[in-house]
C-alpha cells in the first residue's frame, strides 16, 4: 500500500522519553498517575531512575536495599513518598527527600487478602486494593506511619485506575461483575454497577478508562465469535448519581488484538494486525436505535507516521527505524505507549490538517474540526480550499457554515449571560459553562476567508459566499455586523449590480445603519438608485437629522423643513433658501416660521436672523 | 343589443421613410401593416398622410416628435423607436349611443382614450418585438424583417387587450413577492449555487405566480420579459397544467412519487424528447447587447428562467442534468415559499369600502395595486375604472409638481382619487366615502401611508 506523507494523521512525539530498557538486571514501570518511569536496577540496589513523561528534566536517581523483587512501584503525588509493593500482602513506604531515601515503614493488608496494587488518591492518601475490598489509608511521613481510613468490602479480581477522574473500576466474576468505585477525600463510595450483558466477561486489557468530553467513560472491547467484528461500547458516567450508561457503540469492522487511547476526545482504535489506526468522534451524529448511538470512523484507518530513534555509533551516528504495532508496546492513557525492550515512551500527536485532508465529506470535517482544540486555523483554511476550486460546493459549505454560526451564537449567549450577570451580583457565577472549543465570529470569515479571495478574480464567488454566510447568520439569528455588510455592499457596486443591492436591501438583507446609508450615499455618483437607498434607510432607521441635511443639500428645502418640524434650525432653512435665489421659497420659509409660535420669537431676537428679514422685504418691497 | 362600444384597433404599421423616395413606389416604404384587408391603395394613402402629419408638426416643435392626433372618430398615436422607424396605430374611439326625443345620436367618448397610455401599448408592441428579433435596424435584410414582423405581429395583435389597458401599461412594472428575509435567502443562495456548477447560466430569474422574487437582469430589460411570462408564456402553461387535472389519471400506481416541475421552453417531457426543441432567444439591451436562450423551468409555482449564452450548445442531457439539480432544491424552497404566502393578505380578501391605492417605484420598475384584483388586464377592478382613469390624467400632469406633491380630485359620485409623488416613487389612491371632506380623506390617506410606505422614504 503505498501511503502519502500526507496520508498520516497520527504520529508519535518526535522526542520520545528513553530509559533504561528491560533486561535481566531492569525492570521497568510506568506510573500513570504521576506519568513518572521508573528502571529499578537489581531491585533498586543498582539504582532507580526515575523519568517523567511531561518533564524531561525533572528526572530522579537513587537507590534502595534490595527486599526482593519489586511488583509496583509509586511516588506520592507531591513525590514526597515512595511507596513500593514487594510482596503480596504489605506495601513499604519510604520519604524521600528529592535524593536519597529517609526512612522506611510498611503497612500490611488485613490477614487473608492478597495484594493487586495501590494507588495514591490525594497527596497523602493512598488506596490499597486487595481481593476482599479496598482499604483507605493516610500516610503520615513525620509519624511514619499510616492512619486507617476506611475499607470497603468488595470481590476484586482486578482492577483499573483512573487518577484524572479518581475512579476505579473493579472487577470481579471474571469482569463480568463491573463496579466503579468514585473516592473522594477520605472516603470511598460505589457507584451503580455497569450494565453488561449477564455472564459476558471481560479482560482487563480490553476496558479502558477515559475521560470524553469532561465526562468519564468507560471503554469496553466487546470482541465477538463468528463472523461479527469487534465493536467498542461506551458507558459514560453521567446519569443520576454517575451510574455507567451505554450510549456509544463504535464498530471495528475488525477483529483481532486491540488497544485504545484518546486524544483530543478522540478516540483511536489501533489494530495490530493490520498495523493500523481507527479514529472516532462520539460528538458526531451517529445512526441510533435510541438508546445508543453507533459510530464508524471518521476517516480511514492509518498507520502512524513512521519515527525512527537516533542511535549515537562508533563511526557515524545511525537511525534505527522504530517498529509500529510492537507486540512490546503497552499503551496508557490517555495518549501514551510505552516500548519497554527499546526503552520509549511517546505521546501521540494528532495531526488535524492531514486528518481533515483524509475526511471526504466537508461536513463532518467541521463537526471534527470544531471540536478540537486547534481546530480554528485547520477549518478556515479547511473552508478556503474549498472555496477555491473551480466549483466550490455551495450546498456543503452552506452546512458547513450552518455548523460554525451554530457554536458562535452558543457562544454569543454565553458572553451575553456573563455580561448581564456580572455586575449584578459578583458571587454569582453561572455553572461553569465551558465556552466553545473554536468560535469563529464574523471577523475570522472576514480576515481569514473574505480578504484572502481575490478582489478582482472572484467578485461574484465571493458575493455568493456573503450570501451563504448571510443565510446561515440569519438561520441562527445572528445579526450581521457591519464589515460583513459593507462587504457586500461594495462587492455588489464595484460588479455594478445596483438592482440586485435594491433587492437586497428590499428584502432586509442588509443591516440599517447610519454608517451603511452614508457608504450607500457615497454610491450616488456610480447609480442614481442609491441616494433612494439611502434615504429608505435613515427613513427606517428614524434618522430624521441626517434626512434633514441630505435634503437640504439637494435643496429640497420644504422637504426638509417638514422633516425637522419644530427642531429647524431656522438660520439654515433661511440661508439654504436664500441661497436658492427663489424668492417664493424664502416667502414661504420666513412665513412659516413667523407664524409659528415656537419660532416667531426667535425671528425676533436673533439677529444673525435680520439678514434674511432685511432681504424679504427688500424683494417684496415691505 | 349593447349600445355601447368599446375601444377598437383600427390599423397599425411599421414604415421607414428613408426606404423609398421614389414616387409610385411607396408600397416599399412599409414594412408592416395591418389590417391586411385594407388594399395597398388605403396603405400608401395612409402611411402618406402620416408621414405628412409628422414633417408638417416638426415645422414648430423640432425637439420633439408629433405624438398623437385626435379626430372625432378616431386616435393616432406614434412612435419612433429607431431613428427614421416609425410605428403607427389608430384606434377606433369607443361609442355610446345615446336616445334624445327618440333619435339616435352615437357619441364618441374622446376621454375615455388616454394618449399616455396607448402610447405605452404601443411602444410594448415594439420593445416585445425588439426582445425575441432585435432592433428593426439588427435585422439581416429588409426581406427578413418584414417576414419576422409579420410572424410577430400576427400573434400579438391578438393580445393586445386594449379596452382594458390603463395606468399599468404606463408603468410596465414588476410585481415583487413580499417575502420574509429567510425565504429569499435561500432563493438567494439556490441561485447562486446553480449559477456557479452551472457557468453557461449567465443571469436568472424567480418567479412566484405572477410576482418576481428574484431578478438578475436590470429592469429595463427584465419589464419586458415580465410582461411577456405574465402574458404570454406562463398562462399558456397554467392551462396546459389544469387540463392535465390536479392528479394524473392513468397513473401507473397511486403511491408513484409525483414528479412537480419540468421545462416549459425546451424539452418539457424529458423521458420522451428526442431533441431539445425550439428554445426562445432573447435580445438583452441594458448593458451591453447580449442574446441569451431563455429557458424556463416551472415547478408548483414557481419559475426558473434560466438566460443562457448562446454559444452554447445545449443537449438533452444537460437538460437532463439541470433537472436532477433543479427538481429537488427548488421543490422544497416553494413549499417555504407557499407558506409564508399563506399567510398574507391579498388585494382580493380586503373588505371592498377600504381604500384601493397603485405604487410604482421608476427606480426599480416594481409596482403594486390594490386597484387591480389581477395582473391579467382582464379589467377587473376593485374599484371603479374612472378612478383608475383619473390617475393616469394625474399622473401626465406630475412633473410640474417637482419632486414631491399630492393632487386631490373629488369626482361627481364621491369619488376621491388623491396621487402622491416622491422623487422617483408614485403613489394613488381611491376611495369612495359618502359626504366626505377633505380632512377625512387626508385623514384616510394618511392612515394608509403609514402603514404601505412604511420601510421608505417618502417625502413628508
Amino acid at each position: 500500500m503505498s501511503e502519502l506523507l500526507t496520508d498520516y494523521y497520527l504520529e508519535l512525539s518526535s522526542r520520545p522519553v528513553r530509559f533504561e530498557a528491560v533486561n535481566q538486571l531492569t525492570n521497568v514501570f510506568f506510573d500513570d498517575s504521576n506519568y513518572d518511569v521508573f528502571a529499578v536496577r537489581s531491585g533498586g540496589v543498582m539504582g532507580v531512575v526515575v523519568k517523567n513523561a511531561h518533564n524531561e528534566e525533572k528526572s530522579l536517581n537513587f537507590r534502595m536495599e534490595d527486599h526482593g523483587p519489586v511488583l509496583s512501584i509509586k511516588f506520592s503525588l507531591d513525590h514526597k513518598v515512595l511507596a513500593v509493593q514487594r510482596t503480596n500482602n504489605s506495601v513499604e513506604f519510604m520519604n524521600f527527600n528529592d535524593t536519597s531515601i529517609d526512612c522506611e515503614y510498611s503497612q500490611s493488608c488485613k490477614k487473608n487478602s492478597n495484594i493487586l496494587g495501590f494507588v495514591w488518591l490525594h497527596i497523602n492518601e493512598v488506596a490499597i486494593m486487595t481481593d476482599h475490598g479496598v482499604e483507605l489509608y493516610l500516610v503520615i511521613p513525620e509519624k511514619k506511619s499510616l492512619k486507617h481510613l476506611k475499607t470497603l468490602s468488595a470481590n476484586i479480581q482486578w482492577f483499573i485506575w483512573c487518577s484524572l477522574n479518581k475512579i476505579a473500576l473493579l472487577a470481579s466474576a471474571h469482569g463480568s461483575q463491573l463496579q466503579p468505585v468514585s473516592f473522594k477525600q477520605g472516603s470511598v463510595v460505589k457507584l451503580p454497577k455497569v450494565e453488561t450483558e449477564p455472564g459476558r466477561m471481560a479482560l482487563e486489557r480490553d476496558v479502558t478508562l477515559a475521560t470524553l468530553y469532561d465526562v468519564p467513560a468507560i471503554l469496553i472491547l466487546r470482541h465477538q465469535s463468528g463472523p461479527q467484528t469487534a465493536e467498542v461500547h461506551v458507558h459514560t458516567l453521567n446519569g443520576p448519581g454517575q451510574s455507567p450508561i451505554k450510549t456509544h457503540i463504535l464498530k471495528l469492522a475488525l477483529s483481532g488484538r486491540f488497544a485504545i487511547n484518546v486524544v483530543d476526545d478522540l478516540i483511536l482504535v489501533h489494530h495490530q494486525a493490520s498495523r493500523s489506526s481507527q479514529i472516532f468522534d462520539i460528538a458526531l451524529p451517529g445512526e441510533s436505535d435510541g438508546n445508543v448511538k453507533y459510530h464508524t470512523p471518521i476517516a480511514p484507518a492509518r498507520s502512524f507516521r513512521p519515527t525512527s530513534l537516533p542511535l549515537p555509533g562508533i563511526v557515524e551516528d545511525q537511525t534505527h527505524i522504530c517498529e509500529l504495532y510492537s507486540p512490546n508496546w503497552v499503551v496508557f492513557q490517555p495518549n501514551i505507549i510505552i516500548d519497554a525492550k527499546l526503552g520509549c515512551l511517546w505521546h501521540i500527536k494528532l495531526c488535524l490538517p492531514e486528518l481533515c485532508n483524509q475526511i471526504s465529506d466537508l461536513n463532518v470535517c467541521t463537526q471534527v474540526a470544531l471540536k478540537r482544540r486547534d481546530g480554528k486555523d485547520v477549518l478556515l483554511k479547511v473552508l478556503l480550499d474549498n472555496i477555491n476550486q473551480p466549483k466550490p460546493p455551495l450546498d456543503k459549505l452552506q452546512e458547513s457554515l450552518n455548523h460554525i454560526n451554530s457554536v458562535y451564537r452558543d457562544w454569543l449567549e454565553i458572553e451575553l449571560q456573563n455580561l448581564s450577570a456580572a455586575p449584578v451580583n459578583a458571587s454569582f457565577s453561572p455553572k461553569s459553562i465551558t465556552p466553545p472549543r473554536v468560535v469563529i465570529d464574523q471577523n475570522d470569515i472576514y480576515n481569514e476567508i473574505f480578504q484572502k479571495l481575490d478582489s478582482n478574480k472572484d467578485l461574484r464567488k465571493t458575493e455568493c459566499l456573503i450570501i451563504s454566510y448571510m443565510t446561515s447568520l440569519s438561520e441562527y439569528s445572528i445579526p450581521p455586523q457591519h464589515i460583513i455588510n459593507e462587504l457586500l455592499i461594495i462587492n455588489l457596486a464595484r460588479q455594478k449590480k445596483f438592482t440586485m443591492l435594491q433587492q437586497y436591501l428590499q428584502y432586509g438583507i442588509i443591516s440599517n445603519t447610519k454608517a451603511l446609508a452614508c457608504l450607500l450615499l457615497s454610491l450616488g455618483n456610480m447609480h442614481p438608485s442609491a441616494l433612494q437607498m439611502a434615504l429608505d434607510m435613515l427613513a427606517r432607521i428614524g434618522a430624521k437629522d441626517e434626512i434633514q441635511e441630505i435634503l437640504l443639500s439637494e435643496n429640497k428645502i420644504i422637504s426638509a423643513l417638514k422633516i425637522a418640524e419644530d427642531g429647524a434650525n431656522p438660520r439654515k432653512f433661511l440661508s439654504a433658501a436664500s441661497k436658492s435665489e427663489d424668492s417664493t421659497l424664502l416667502h414661504s420659509i420666513l412665513v412659516h416660521f413667523r407664524n409659528n409660535a415656537h419660532f416667531a420669537n426667535t425671528l425676533k431676537k436673533d439677529e444673525r436672523l435680520m439678514n434674511f428679514v432685511q432681504e424679504y422685504n427688500s424683494i417684496f418691497n415691505i | 343589443m349593447s349600445n355601447k362600444t368599446d375601444v377598437g384597433l383600427k390599423n397599425l404599421f411599421v414604415f421607414n421613410s428613408l426606404l423609398n423616395l421614389k414616387e409610385g413606389e411607396e408600397l416599399k416604404k412599409i414594412l408592416y401593416y395591418y389590417p391586411i384587408t385594407d388594399n395597398t391603395d388605403i396603405q400608401i394613402k395612409n402611411v402618406g398622410l402620416v408621414e405628412g402629419i409628422i414633417q408638417f408638426t416638426e415645422t414648430f416643435k423640432p425637439n420633439s416628435s408629433v405624438g398623437s392626433l385626435h379626430t372625432n372618430k378616431t386616435r393616432q398615436l406614434y412612435f419612433q423607436p429607431e431613428k427614421d422607424y416609425w410605428m403607427v396605430m389608430t384606434l377606433y374611439l369607443p361609442t355610446v349611443i345615446k336616445t334624445k326625443d327618440n333619435v339616435q345620436t352615437v357619441e364618441h367618448l374622446e376621454n375615455d382614450v388616454q394618449d399616455s397610455v396607448y402610447e405605452a401599448v404601443l411602444k410594448q408592441a415594439y420593445f416585445m418585438y425588439r426582445l425575441f428579433w432585435g432592433t428593426f435596424e439588427s435585422a439581416k435584410d429588409i426581406g427578413t424583417l418584414k417576414m419576422t414582423l409579420e410572424i410577430f405581429y400576427k400573434a400579438y395583435i391578438k393580445s393586445l387587450k386594449l379596452a382594458n389597458s390603463d395606468i399599468l401599461n404606463i408603468f410596465s412594472g414588476i410585481q415583487y413577492l413580499p417575502l420574509d428575509k429567510q425565504t429569499f435567502l435561500k432563493v438567494q443562495c439556490f441561485i447562486n449555487f446553480m449559477e456557479l456548477t452551472y457557468p453557461m447560466i449567465e443571469h436568472t430569474a424567480f418567479l412566484y405566480n405572477d410576482h418576481l422574487i428574484w431578478s438578475g437582469i436590470e429592469p429595463s430589460d427584465m419589464q419586458v420579459i415580465y410582461q411577456y411570462l405574465i402574458g404570454t408564456l406562463l398562462p399558456a402553461n397554467i392551462e396546459t397544467e389544469l387540463q392535465g387535472g390536479s392528479m394524473p389519471r392513468n397513473a401507473a400506481s397511486p403511491f408513484a412519487a409525483l414528479r412537480h416541475g419540468r421545462f416549459i421552453t425546451g424539452p418539457s417531457n424529458l423521458k420522451l424528447a428526442k431533441t431539445v426543441g425550439k428554445i426562445p432567444k432573447v435580445h438583452l439591451f441594458s448593458g451591453e447587447k447580449q442574446e441569451y436562450f431563455l429557458v424556463v423551468y416551472r415547478a408548483l409555482s414557481a419559475s426558473v428562467c434560466l438566460f443562457i449564452k448562446c454559444d452554447v450548445e445545449l443537449t438533452l442531457d444537460q437538460f437532463k442534468e439541470l433537472d436532477e439539480f433543479i427538481n429537488p432544491k427548488l421543490i422544497s424552497i416553494v413549499s417555504d415559499i407557499a407558506e409564508y404566502c399563506s399567510k398574507q393578505v391579498t388585494p382580493s380578501n380586503l373588505p371592498d369600502s377600504s381604500p384601493r391605492f397603485i405604487y410604482f417605484n421608476k427606480m426599480n420598475l416594481a409596482y403594486k395595486s390594490t386597484a387591480h384584483l389581477d395582473n391579467k388586464q382582464t379589467g377587473n377592478l376593485a374599484c371603479n375604472k374612472e378612478s383608475v382613469r383619473i390617475m393616469a390624467d394625474m399622473r401626465t400632469k406630475n412633473p410640474l409638481l417637482g419632486y414631491c406633491g399630492e393632487t386631490i380630485v373629488k369626482t361627481m359620485n364621491d369619488f376621491w382619487v388623491v396621487g402622491k409623488i416622491s422623487d422617483a416613487r408614485e403613489f394613488y389612491i381611491a376611495l369612495q366615502q359618502k359626504n366626505a371632506t377633505l380632512i377625512d380623506v387626508s385623514a384616510e390617506v394618511k392612515k394608509l401611508c403609514d402603514n404601505e410606505l412604511k420601510g421608505i422614504f417618502f417625502h413628508p
